[in-house]
C-alpha cells in the first residue's frame, strides 16, 4: 500500500527535491505552492504526512556531496562546504532491507559546529516506515523547537456505528489513518480521555446497564473499573503524573468533581458546590484544573487551585461555556461558548483575560475542543444537523482540516499525549 | 522554544542508498553519538528506539482484543432502546430542570399509581436535547430525573420505589434537529422496572 505525502512550499525546487525524495522512497507524492492548493488537496485526499515549510531547504542543486553508505560506516560529512552555502543542519539516512527487515539510520547534524544532534536506528518491517518517519520527524521538531511533534499522535473519540443504537469508542491517527474501533458492546461508551503515557483511555460505559468509568488498556484490551459510585459520571482528566483520575460524578442529582487513585481507593472530593460541577481539565503542571460550573445560573468554566480555597471565573460574555481543555503549555484554556445561538470554540487564558474564537461555522456548531501535545493544533467536533465531522484547526484559526467524517454522531475528541 | 526556525535545512542529501540483502556489515556507532548528542533530552531513553519503534507497531489489530458482541438482550445493550411508557413524559426548558405545571400533573398521576402499586418499582430515566455538551448534559440529565423524583416523594411515593439514571444527550426520542424535537427530547421518561 503506497503512502501519500502532501508537501508544501512556495519555493518551487525545495517542492522538487522533497517531491524527488519521497517518491524514491516509494510514497505518492503531491504538492502545492500555497495555503489554498494545499487546503483543496487536502480537503480531497488523505495525506499520512504533510510537510509544510517549517524549514528553508538548501535547494539541491548547491548541495556539496552525495552522501552514499560510507557516510555511516565513519567517512565524515564536509561540514565546511555544507556550511559555506549556507546550511545550518544535514539530515543524512541510510535505509537497508534485509528480507523483510526494514532497517533506518536517520542522522540530523548541525553543520555550523559539524557536530550529531541526534542519531538513530530503527528496524521494523516495511509496514512499519510510516511510523518510522513519524518518530524521526519527531526527533527533528524536538531539536529544532524544543516542543515534541506530533506526527504518529492518536485522537481518540465516540461515534455510533451503522445499525446500532449504542456508541462505541474510536482512535484513529491525527493525519486520519488508521482508524479502528475500540469498544464494541453496542452500549454507550463516552466520554474518552488519555492516560499522561498514552497506554490507558478513561471512559463512561454503561455496558453493564448502569454508567461507571472504566481504564481500558488501549493495546491489550483489559479494562479496570475505577468509579462506581454515584449516578451520571463522565471523566475529565488525569493528573500529569498519572495518579489521579478527575471525574464529573453525580450525587443526589447534583454533580461534583471529584479524583481518584488510579491504582484504586475511595473517591477525594476536589470541588463541591450548589450547582453541577463536571469536566475537569487538569493544567499540565497539575496544580490547578479548569472545570463547568452552572451555580451562577448557565453553565461557565471556573479554574481552581486543588486544595486551596477560591474559584474563579474565566468564561465571559457568553450564556453557556463548556468542555474546557487545557493548552499543553499551560497559557490557554479551550471550551465550547454558545455565541449568536450557535457554539464555537473559544480560548482563553487562565486568568481570564484574552478570550478569542478559534473556530465557528455559519452554519454549524464547533464543540468540544482538545489541544494537541505540542499546543499547536486543536481538534473539535464539528455539527450540523445530522451530520457531525472531527476536525482539525491551528490554534490561531487559521488552518483547518478535516479528521473523520462519515461516521454517525462522532463527538468527544481527545488528542493523545506525544510519543 | 528553543531555537527558533530561521534553520535552513539542508535536507535530504539523504542519498537513502537502499542496500537489499546481503550482509553489508553495519557499524554500531549511532547508539552512543546519539545519546550524547539530542539536546535536552534527559530522560528519555535516546539509545533505545530501536527496540521502541517496533514495541510500538506491536499491539495486534485491536478489533482482535474487543471482546465479542453481545447479545441483544444484554443490560448494557437494552439501555440503548427506547421503553414504551404508560405515563407521559415530563418536559423541561432548555438547561432547566424546574418541574412545570404540566409536568406536575404528570407526577401526580404517577404518584397515585405508585401508591396504588406499592410493590411496583420506577426508574426515572433523564434525557437532554442535542445541543452542547456531552458531559453536561449528561449530569443535567440526572438532575431532571432527581427533580422529578424529589417531586414525586413530596407527593408521598416512598423514595426506596424509585432511582434515576441519566443518558444525556444519547438517546433522543425525537431524532429531528429543530425546537419540536428538541422539546420532546428535554424529558423524564418512566419505566416500570
Amino acid at each position: 500500500m503506497k503512502e501519500y505525502v502532501l508537501v508544501v512550499d512556495d519555493e518551487q525546487s525545495l517542492r522538487q527535491v522533497l517531491e524527488l525524495f519521497f517518491r524514491k522512497e516509494g510514497f505518492e507524492v503531491d504538492t502545492a505552492s500555497s495555503l489554498a492548493e494545499a487546503e483543496a488537496a487536502i480537503a480531497a485526499n488523505a495525506y499520512d504526512l504533510v510537510l509544510t515549510d517549517l524549514f528553508d531547504l538548501v535547494p539541491p542543486t548547491a548541495h556539496m556531496e552525495t552522501v552514499t553508505a560510507a557516510h555511516f560506516s565513519g567517512k565524515p560529512l564536509s561540514f565546511p562546504g555544507w556550511k559555506m552555502i549556507g546550511a545550518e543542519a544535514v539530515v543524512v539516512g541510510n535505509v537497508s532491507v534485509r528480507g523483510d527487515r526494514l532497517s533506518i539510520e536517520m542522522r540530523l547534524y548541525d553543520a555550523t559546529q559539524g557536530t550529531l544532534l541526534v542519531g538513530k536506528r530503527y528496524t521494523g518491517t516495511p509496514g512499519q516506515l510510516r511510523s518510522i518517519v513519524h518518530r524521526f520527524a519527531n526527533e527533528i521538531v524536538y531539536t529544532f523547537t524544543g516542543v515534541r511533534g506530533v506526527f504518529g499522535t492518536e485522537i481518540a473519540f465516540t461515534a455510533r456505528p451503522e445499525r446500532s443504537r449504542g456508541k462505541e469508542l474510536y482512535v484513529v491517527g491525527m493525519d486520519g489513518k488508521d482508524l479502528r474501533k475500540v469498544t464494541a458492546n453496542r452500549s454507550f461508551n463516552l466520554f474518552p480521555r488519555w492516560s499522561p503515557d498514552g497506554r490507558w483511555l478513561a471512559y463512561t460505559s454503561f455496558r453493564t446497564g448502569a454508567p461507571a468509568v472504566y481504564l481500558r488498556n488501549v493495546s491489550t484490551g483489559a479494562e479496570k473499573e475505577v468509579v462506581r459510585f454515584g449516578g451520571s459520571k463522565a471523566p475529565g482528566g488525569f493528573s500529569p503524573d498519572g495518579v489521579w483520575l478527575y471525574a464529573g460524578v453525580s450525587q443526589a442529582g447534583n454533580s461534583d468533581i471529584y479524583r481518584v487513585r488510579v491504582v484504586g481507593g475511595a473517591a477525594e472530593k476536589v470541588v463541591d458546590g450548589w450547582g453541577l460541577e463536571v469536566s475537569p481539565s487538569p493544567s499540565p503542571d497539575g496544580r490547578r484544573i479548569a472545570f463547568v460550573s452552572d451555580r451562577g445560573g448557565s453553565p461557565q468554566i471556573y479554574v481552581k487551585t486543588i486544595g486551596a480555597a477560591g474559584e474563579t471565573r474565566i468564561s465571559s460574555g457568553t450564556d453557556y461555556a463548556t468542555s474546557p481543555s487545557w493548552s499543553p503549555a499551560g497559557d490557554r484554556i479551550a471550551y465550547t461558548a454558545r455565541s449568536g445561538g450557535r457554539f464555537v470554540v473559544a480560548t482563553v487564558a487562565p486568568d481570564g483575560t484574552g478570550t478569542r474564537e478559534v473556530a465557528s461555522a455559519p452554519d454549524g456548531d464547533c464543540e468540544d475542543p482538545s489541544f494537541s501535545p505540542d499546543g499547536r493544533s486543536l481538534v473539535y467536533t464539528y455539527r450540523k444537523r445530522g451530520y457531525s465531522a472531527l476536525k482539525i484547526i491551528s490554534s490561531d484559526g487559521r488552518r483547518q482540516r478535516t479528521l473523520v467524517s462519515g461516521l454517525g454522531d462522532a463527538g468527544s475528541p481527545a488528542w493523545s499525549p506525544g510519543r | 522554544m528553543k531555537g527558533t526556525f530561521s534553520w535552513k535545512w539542508a535536507v535530504l542529501a539523504l542519498s537513502v542508498a537502499a542496500l537489499v540483502a546481503a550482509g553489508c556489515a553495519k557499524k554500531q556507532t549511532v547508539k552512543s553519538e546519539g545519546a550524547q548528542g539530542a539536546p535536552g533530552e534527559v530522560s528519555a531513553p535516546a539509545p533505545a528506539p530501536i527496540s521502541e519503534a517496533p514495541a510500538k507497531e506491536a499491539p495486534p489489530a485491536p478489533m482482535a482484543v474487543t471482546p465479542a458482541m453481545p447479545p441483544a438482550a444484554a443490560p448494557g445493550v437494552a439501555v440503548t432502546e427506547e421503553k414504551i411508557s404508560r405515563f407521559d413524559d415530563v418536559r423541561f426548558d432548555f438547561d432547566k430542570s424546574v418541574v412545570k405545571e404540566d409536568g406536575r400533573k404528570t407526577c401526580q398521576i404517577v404518584a397515585d399509581y405508585l401508591k396504588a402499586h406499592p410493590n411496583a418499582q420506577m426508574l426515572i430515566e433523564g434525557h437532554c436535547d442535542e445541543r452542547g455538551t456531552a458531559e453536561y448534559n449528561m449530569a443535567l440529565g440526572e438532575r431532571r430525573a432527581t427533580a422529578v423524583m424529589t417531586y414525586l416523594v413530596s407527593l408521598g411515593v416512598p423514595k426506596g420505589t424509585l432511582s434515576t439514571v441519566s443518558f444525556g444527550k444519547e438517546r433522543p426520542l425525537d431524532p429531528g434537529h429543530n425546537e419540536e424535537a428538541w422539546a420532546k427530547n428535554r424529558r423524564a421518561h418512566f419505566v416500570l422496572k
